[in-house]
C-alpha cells in the first residue's frame, strides 16, 4: 500500500531522511519507532507530497506521489504531530470543513461526520468551540476529521503524544478498531515503546535519518535472542572484561551498566559473577529481564530511546503551551 | 471533478469557514471598532476645530472618515498574515496542504475572508460615523462602490501580508513587521490629509502606495460625488491586488518548508 525507494530528504546540508527504504501492506499498522529528530516526520510529509524529498521514490496505492500529489492526498488522511484542529470553530465544522476540503458528496456529509463523532466518542459536544476541548479530546476530534473522508491509508504522527495513560489506551483501541473494521492502512510514527509493541504488526526502527531494522515486535525481541542481564560496575574494564569472554553485548557501556543477551539469565548470571570476579572485577549490582523493543533499539541505534526523554517532556510542553495559548 | 470547480468550491469553503469563526466571537468587531472611533472623535475632533488642514468645501471629519474606514481594512488585513503564521506553528497548515484542494486556493479563500470582513468592520464604522453625526453621501452606486473598494483593498493588503509572512516567517517577525508597515502605510497616504500638502519625497511615497487610491475612492463615493478619478483607482487597486496574490500564492509555501 505505500512503498518508499531509497528517500532521502536534505534541509541545506543537512541530511534528515538518509536512503530511507521500506513497504507497508494493505491493513497494516506500521509504526516508525524513533527519537527526536530521527526523521519521522519529514518522512511522513515526503509520503504526504508537503515537501519533495531530495531524492528517491514514494508510492501510495500504487500512485507515484511526486508526479500525482493531489490523487494521493485524495486517499489519505493526516493527523500531524501539533494541535491541527481549529479551536475557533466546533467540532461539527471542524469535521464539516474537512468533508467539504475533500469533496464528500453532499448527501453522505452529515451521516459521515456522524458516525465519525459517534465512533470517536465526541457526539455530544459536537457544537462546542474546540477550545473548550481536553488534550484528549483534541486529538480524537483530529482523528474523526480524517474519518470523514475514509481514507484507505492514514497517517498519525505521534498520536497519543502529551496524553494521559487512559486517554492514551483509549486512542490506542480506536486505531486498531480502525484497522480491523475498515480494513485502514495505518503508518504511525512514535518514540513511546510501549505503544510499539501494543499496536503496530511491524516497526521499523529509525535512527539519525536511517532505518536500522524492520520487523514485527516480537521478532525483533526474538532476534535480540534471550534475556538481558544488566551488570553495574565502578570497573572500567568491565566491559571489554565480557567481551573478550565471548558475551552478546548490546552497546559501549553508559554511566558503568553492561547489557549482555543471553539464553538463561537464571542459571547464567551465577558464572558470570564467578568468571568476572576471576578477573578480578567487582560489581555493584546485577539484574535480569526479558528483552523489551528497548534493548533491540539500544542494539540497533546505540542509544536507549528513553534518553531522549528530557526533549519528549520539552515537545509535551510545548503541545501543553499551544493550547493554553489560544483560550 | 474539473481542476477549476474543485479551486472554486476550495475557495468558497475556507473564506465560509474564515466567517464561520468570526461569528462565533462577533465581539472582535466591535473591539475593532473602539481605534477608529477615537480616530474621528478625537483627533478628528480636534484637528477639525484647528482648521489648519485645507479640506475644500467639507468638513475635516468628512475628509477623515474615508482614511478611518481604509485604516481598518489594513489592521484587518495585516492579520491574516499573522494568523498564517501562527497556522503553520500548530498542524494546522499542514493539515490543510494534505488535503486534495489547490494549494493556491487556500491563499485566495483567506483573501476573500479578509475582503469580506473587512466589509462588516466597515459597516460598523460607517455606522457609528452617521451616528456622530458625519455627513456622508449614500445612493445605491456609491454603497456598491465602497463595497468593491473595501473588497479590493481587503484581498490586496492580506496578500501582502501572507506574503510578508511566508518571508519572515516567525511569528515575532509578522508581529514586528505589522506594527513597522500598517501606520507607515497609513500616513504615507491621503488618508489624514491632503496629498497637496506633502513634501515632495513622501507625495512620492503616497503614489506608489496602493492605500491612496482605497482613500481617494471612498472619499470620491462619500464624501465629494467626484467620480473623476475613479476608474483610475480601481484600476490601481485592481492591478496592485492582482500582483500581491499572484506573489503571496507563489511564496506562500515557504512558510512551511
Ligand atoms: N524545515 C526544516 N529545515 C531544516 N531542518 C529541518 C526541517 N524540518 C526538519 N528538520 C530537521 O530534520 C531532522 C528530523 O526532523 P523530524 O521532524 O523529521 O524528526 P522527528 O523524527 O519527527 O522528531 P520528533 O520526534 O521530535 O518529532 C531534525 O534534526 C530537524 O531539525
Ligand atoms: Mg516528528
Amino acid at each position: 500500500m505505500i512503498e518508499v525507494i531509497s528517500l532521502t530528504k536534505r534541509f541545506g546540508n543537512f541530511t534528515a531522511v538518509d536512503s530511507v527504504s521500506f513497504r507497508v501492506e494493505k491493513g497494516e499498522v506500521f509504526g516508525l519507532l524513533g527519537p527526536n529528530g530521527a526523521g519521522k516526520t519529514t518522512t511522513i510529509r515526503c509520503l504526504l507530497t508537503l515537501i519533495k524529498p531530495t531524492s528517491g521514490q514514494v508510492r501510495v496505492s500504487g500512485i507515484d506521489a511526486l508526479r500525482d500529489p493531489q490523487q494521493v492526498r485524495q486517499l489519505c488522511g493526516y493527523v500531524p504531530q501539533e494541535v491541527s484542529v481549529d479551536g475557533d470553530l466546533t467540532g461539527y465544522e471542524n469535521l464539516l470543513l474537512y468533508a467539504r476540503l475533500y469533496q464528500v458528496p453532499r448527501k453522505l456529509r452529515k451521516k459521515r461526520i456522524q458516525e465519525a463523532l459517534e465512533f470517536m466518542g465526541l457526539a455530544d459536544r459536537a457544537n462546542s468551540l474546540v477550545k473548550t476541548y481536553s488534550g484528549g479530546m483534541m486529538r480524537r476530534l483530529e482523528i474523526a476529521q480524517v474519518l470523514v473522508n475514509q481514507p484507505r491509508v492514514l497517517f498519525l504522527d505521534e498520536p497519543s503524544i502529551g496524553l494521559d495513560p487512559a486517554a492514551k489506551r483509549m486512542i490506542w483501541d480506536y486505531i486498531v478498531r480502525l484497522r480491523d473494521d475498515f480494513d485502514t492502512t495505518i503508518l504511525l510514527t512514535t518514540h513511546d515503546m510501549l505503544e510499539a509493541d501494543e499496536l503496530c504488526d511491524r516497526i521499523a526502527i529509525m535512527n539519525l535519518g536511517k532505518i536500522a531494522v524492520t520487523g514485527s515486535p516480537q521478532e525483533l525481541k526474538t532476534h535480540l535472542g534471550g534475556d538481558v542481564v544488566s551488570i553495574t560496575s565502578k570497573d572500567s574494564n568491565c566491559f571489554g572484561v565480557l567481551q573478550r569472554l565471548g558475551y552478546r553485548l548490546l552497546s559501549p557501556s553508559h554511566d558503568g551498566v553492561c547489557d549482555l543477551v543471553v539464553q538463561n539469565g537464571e542459571q547464567e548470571i551465577p558464572r558470570i559473577l564467578d568468571e568476572l570476579k576471576q578477573h578480578g572485577i567487582t560489581t555493584n549490582s546485577v539484574s535480569l529481564k526479558r528483552a523489551t523493543l528497548d534493548d533491540v533499539f539500544l542494539k540497533y541505534a546505540g542509544v536507549r530511546i528513553e534518553e531522549g526523554d528530557t526533549t519528549w517532556k520539552h515537545a509535551r510542553l510545548t503541545r501543553r503551551t499551544i493550547r493554553k495559548l489560544r483560550q | 471533478m474539473t481542476a477549476a470547480t474543485r479551486m472554486i468550491s476550495g475557495i468558497l469553503t475556507i473564506t465560509e469557514f474564515e466567517l464561520r469563526k468570526v461569528f462565533h466571537d462577533s465581539s472582535q468587531v466591535f473591539v475593532r471598532a473602539i481605534q477608529p472611533l477615537l480616530w474621528l472623535v478625537v483627533f478628528g475632533g480636534v484637528f477639525g476645530r484647528l482648521r489648519v488642514l485645507p479640506t475644500g468645501s467639507y468638513s475635516y471629519l468628512q475628509f477623515l472618515t474615508p482614511g478611518v474606514l481604509a485604516q481598518s481594512v489594513i489592521f484587518i488585513a495585516v492579520f491574516y498574515g499573522i494568523t498564517l503564521v501562527w497556522e503553520r506553528d500548530f498542524g494546522l497548515l499542514n493539515k490543510l496542504l494534505s488535503t486534495p484542494i489547490p494549494h493556491s486556493s487556500i491563499i485566495l479563500g483567506k483573501t476573500f475572508a479578509a475582503g469580506a470582513r473587512s466589509i462588516l468592520q466597515a459597516v460598523l464604522i460607517f455606522l457609528l460615523a452617521l451616528a456622530i453625526g458625519i455627513q456622508l453621501h449614500i445612493d445605491v452606486v456609491s454603497v456598491l462602490g465602497v463595497v468593491l473598494v473595501i473588497v479590493l483593498s481587503g484581498m490586496c493588503f492580506s496578500s501582502l501580508s501572507i506574503f510578508l509572512a511566508s518571508m519572515l516567517k516567525t511569528r515575532e517577525r509578522m508581529m514586528g513587521i505589522g506594527q513597522a508597515i500598517t501606520m507607515p502605510l497609513f500616513f504615507a497616504s491621503s488618508a489624514i490629509y491632503p496629498m497637496d500638502l506633502m513634501p515632495t519625497w513622501l507625495k512620492v511615497v503616497a503614489i506608489a502606495n496602493p492605500l491612496s487610491y482605497t482613500v481617494d475612492a471612498l472619499r470620491a463615493l462619500l464624501v465629494t460625488g467626484d467620480y473623476s478619478h475613479l476608474p483610475r483607482d480601481l484600476a490601481v487597486l485592481t492591478l496592485a491586488t492582482t500582483a500581491l496574490i499572484c506573489l503571496a500564492t507563489t511564496s506562500f509555501k515557504r512558510i512551511v518548508d
